[in-house]
């Protein structure tokens, strides 16, 4: 919580207290439904909500209110036939299932929402509402209201693909849970025959039926471990994959060999005990990754699907995509540009962030271009526009994201280097035994060989990895962060440089009020207040700094001169504020601002100077002991900023970070990454911003802090939820308990294999043995593995 | 113990039933998300009793809600 700051919230009969006026207006509306029993069911901590959308609920009613336009409102609903309508959104920020329970019910406690079921797996509300009662544009506002995020959902080819996985995920893993448990009882009763005596007619029923049944589970649930395999074989790797077909593909072969010739021993119950439990880690896994997996991809979703446009002289609102090159549009202030243009008449300033990271605006005119996904902060403006969304640069922002992702060196993981020498070792061990008995006993020879690869079985070396990420995410979760990428915890485990972003990541990424140096006899709280009041006048983010010190003081008129200053009249007195050469203009006594590295203002009475008020980024609170933790660790810490201002050497000079890169486009970003990799180090980056993504999609592994870009969510391999940077490190020290859980786990289950095999190569070991032996190494593996949730 | 050779066809064909059930009911998206009916049953509120009033502002006393 921060200090000073008084955001309390009454939730069942206690006062709480919140860190921001997001929050509080959440938890204020949360606790007013009657729905404060979220916040005991919840099992995960819930995103921070962005200011903006709550600050300014009457500018974000009208942003939504676009979506009643009927035209836009046919790309996602669709007409029922009982004349409701149905309409399909995208939800962003969940965390758990409470949230579900939360959206669900606010929802339907508004007038005309007929029925509204949320989708976690694919952050999807399906709305039933009678488009008489309701209005989209109040949907989208209570759902934003609560914290969360709505858009337009569009199905994409990654969100079908992602769900379609995951349904042939669950259809495999019940069919092997069916068949097992069948296959599980027939050979209960053949084990029984085996010790106490069977008539052959009943044992080969038996074995007939449960070729049956686990020749229709290989051929189904184990199919992709065979393709998977093959698919790298073919490539010349060994992946953990590979021991695994080839033990259940040789088991269910001798298997069935021994039930069609009616001599031998019958693996089938091992066969799909090993698919079924190896299936069912991997679902787990899946699950885990997937339910983190936020679908906030397209960039060009997030754009405003409407633009204004001059046709005939006259403004109207058409579909983004059917603006042409050479169209006329008009941008609003307050509101994100669609497209990438060329100033026509206006004069404002846009905020950049997407493309530098930085708050503050550049001033533009006439003649300069605008990017579509900034930010029009002050006045109107009418742009030329330049071409489609392909030639845009955000576009290319995006596109330089996938390069990034598909040029993300790939670093062998654990148990593919594992599998490549245990395969190579089981089959020399086979061929070894095969030829030893061949000279002893030729008659037993095939069935002893085959018996020591059903029990150099790698199931337990195949769950070591699954389980233990598995666990290892649940434990995250609760601490506040939330694990996304695909192996990132092993990657994260072997890093050896650590890059820090600057603006919103080691910084707060807002201005505050550094610093007030008067120049009269005025105390400061005086200029303070004078500043305030005139500051209420300004859309500049700079507006925001002294919205906490609030004023009392009434001018009796304001000026706003776009991109400079404010002059405010008050009793005869003419005030001005702004940069030093904005106030020269009306004040040419007007000093140089001190020497701090600050971004400075001044305040001036008539041609008196009051006051220099210097403003800057303040540091995270913990920023300097996560850093100095860090390098303690052994990690070389680097930061790297889009800021081409004097901020970025003095932060690092502050925090000890001794290397530095400043005034870095994200393209560069990313090709410094690359060029630290080339040098072979491993590296994690620590981002927030849309002009991170690239640069977080390159890196081995990635952090999005709170507060970060969608985009930016969507790249990172770890999400922290709270505003805490420890969460860093803790997830570093987690994901290194992870690999030494996941070496403990591989130690276990080779040293099984290693006492199991001679026993095996002396036919010692008859089927019902192998199938206790086998489930217990592989139950050690999962218990040890929940360790990690501790 | 002759009965097996009736017994085993009628266990396969049930085990054959239940594997079709299920995955109609997968393809159906019955199983997409499994943590939110599982966590359902915990919340016992009755989505129709709270209708709100059409007025958005209208703050509710939450020692009213049915619990």
């Amino acid at each position: 919580m921060p200090s000073g700051v008084d955001y309390d919230v009454v939730i069942n009969g206690q006062s709480q207290p919140m860190c921001c006026p997001g929050c509080r207006a959440v938890a204020g509306l949360i606790a007013s439904g009657g729905m404060a029993s979220f916040y005991e069911q919840r099992t995960a901590f819930s995103l921070r909500p962005t200011v903006e959308t709550l600050e300014q609920e009457s500018n974000s009613a009208a942003r939504h209110l676009i979506y009643d336009d009927p035209e836009l409102a046919a790309t996602f609903t669709e007409q029922l036939d009982s004349g409701n309508c149905k309409a399909q959104l995208l939800l962003g920020g969940m965390t758990c299932a409470a949230c579900t329970w939360l959206i669900e019910q606010s929802l339907l406690a508004m007038p005309g929402v007929k029925n509204a079921s949320v989708q976690l797996s694919q952050s999807r509300v399906d709305i039933e509402y009678c488009p008489e009662e309701s209005l989209l544009s109040a949907i989208f506002q209570r759902i934003e209201a609560l914290g969360y995020k709505a858009r337009p959902f569009q199905s994409s080819a990654q969100r079908e693909q992602m769900s379609g996985e995951y349904k042939t995920g669950l259809k495999r893993l019940a069919v092997a849970g069916l068949g097992m448990m069948q296959v599980g009882m027939f050979a209960i009763a053949l084990h029984a025959g085996d010790i106490q005596g069977m008539e052959y007619q009943y044992q080969a029923l038996l074995r007939w039926v449960s070729l049956l049944v686990s020749s229709f589970i290989v051929l189904y649930s184990a199919r992709p471990f065979f393709t998977t395999a093959w698919r790298h074989l073919r490539q010349g790797a060994l992946v953990m994959d590979l021991p695994v077909a080839l033990a259940i593909g040789l088991a269910w072969l001798a298997s069935a060999w021994a039930t069609l010739s009616g001599t031998g021993q019958v693996y089938f119950d091992s066969v799909v005990m090993f698919t079924f439990f190896l299936l069912l880690a991997r679902f787990l896994e899946l699950r885990v990754r997937q339910r983190n997996a936020s679908t906030w991809i397209d960039l060009e979703e997030s754009l405003p699907p409407l633009v204004l446009v001059r046709t005939d002289g006259q403004w109207q609102s058409i579909l983004r995509q059917k603006v042409e090159a050479g169209d006329t549009v008009l941008l609003k202030p307050g509101e994100a540009i669609a497209v990438d243009a060329q100033l026509i008449e206006g004069n404002s300033a846009v905020e950049e962030s997407a493309f530098n990271g930085e708050e503050l605006p550049r001033r533009v005119q006439a003649g300069d271009i605008v990017y579509a996904g900034t930010v029009n902060m002050e006045a109107s403006m009418e742009a030329r526009v330049l071409g489609s969304y392909r030639d845009t640069r955000l576009a290319l922002l995006q596109r330089s994201i996938t390069q990034g992702e598909a040029d993300k060196p790939a670093l062998a993981m654990l148990a593919d280097r594992v599998a490549s020498y245990f395969v190579a070792a089981v089959l020399l061990i086979t061929t070894a035994t095969a030829i030893a008995w061949l000279t002893i006993d030729p008659h037993q020879a095939l069935w002893i060989s085959l018996s020591v690869l059903v029990i150099s079985c790698p199931c337990a070396l195949s769950l070591a990895t699954p389980a233990a990420l598995t666990a290892a995410a649940n434990a995250l979760r609760s601490a506040g962060v939330i694990v996304r990428g695909e192996n990132a915890l092993e990657s994260l485990s072997r890093i050896s440089h650590l890059v820090f972003d600057k603006t919103g990541t080691l910084t707060e990424g807002e201005l505050t009020i550094a610093k007030i140096v008067t120049l009269t006899e005025m105390p400061e709280a005086e200029v303070l207040s004078l500043a305030s009041a005139l500051q209420q006048h300004s859309n500049h983010p700079i507006a925001r700094a002294f919205e906490k010190a609030g004023s009392n003081i009434n001018f009796d008129s304001v000026d706003y001169e776009i991109g400079a200053g404010l002059t405010g009249q008050l009793g005869g007195y003419c005030y001005t504020l702004g940069s030093e050469r904005f106030c020269r203009q009306y004040t040419p006594a007007c000093p140089a601002p001190p020497g701090d590295k600050l971004y400075w203002i001044a305040l001036c009475k008539n041609d008196l100077p009051l006051a220099w008020i210097g403003l800057s980024d303040t540091v995270r609170a913990e920023a300097k002991e996560v850093v100095d933790s860090a390098k303690a660790a052994g990690l070389t810490v680097e930061l790297l900023t889009g800021d081409s201002s004097d901020q970025g050497p003095s932060l690092a000079a502050q925090l000890g970070i001794d290397t530095l890169n400043t005034d870095m486009r994200p393209q560069q970003k990313m090709e410094y990454v690359k060029q630290l990799q080339c040098r072979g180090a491993i590296v994690a980056m620590v981002g927030d911003g849309l002009n991170d993504a690239p640069v977080l999609s390159v890196a081995n592994t990635s952090f999005a802090v709170a507060g970060a870009t969608d985009l930016a969510r969507t790249q990172a391999d770890f999400l922290i939820v709270d505003r805490d940077l420890h969460a860093v490190l803790n997830t570093w020290q987690k994901s290194r308990q992870c690999g030494r859980i996941i070496k403990q786990n591989f130690a276990w289950a080779l040293g099984y294999n290693i006492f199991a095999i001679p026993l095996a190569a002396m036919g010692f070991i008859p089927p019902w043995a192998a199938a206790i032996g086998m489930s217990l190494s592989s139950l050690l593996v999962v218990l040890n593995s929940l360790r990690l949730n501790r | 113990m002759a009965s097996l050779y009736f017994l085993i066809p009628v266990a396969l064909l049930f085990c054959a039933i239940a594997i079709k059930l299920l995955l109609w009911a997968i393809n159906n998206g019955q199983y997409d998300d499994l943590d939110k009916e599982a966590w359902k049953i915990l919340a016992d509120e009755e989505p129709s009793a709270n209708k709100e009033p059409s007025a958005r502002a209208d703050p509710v006393d939450p020692e009213e809600k049915p619990s």
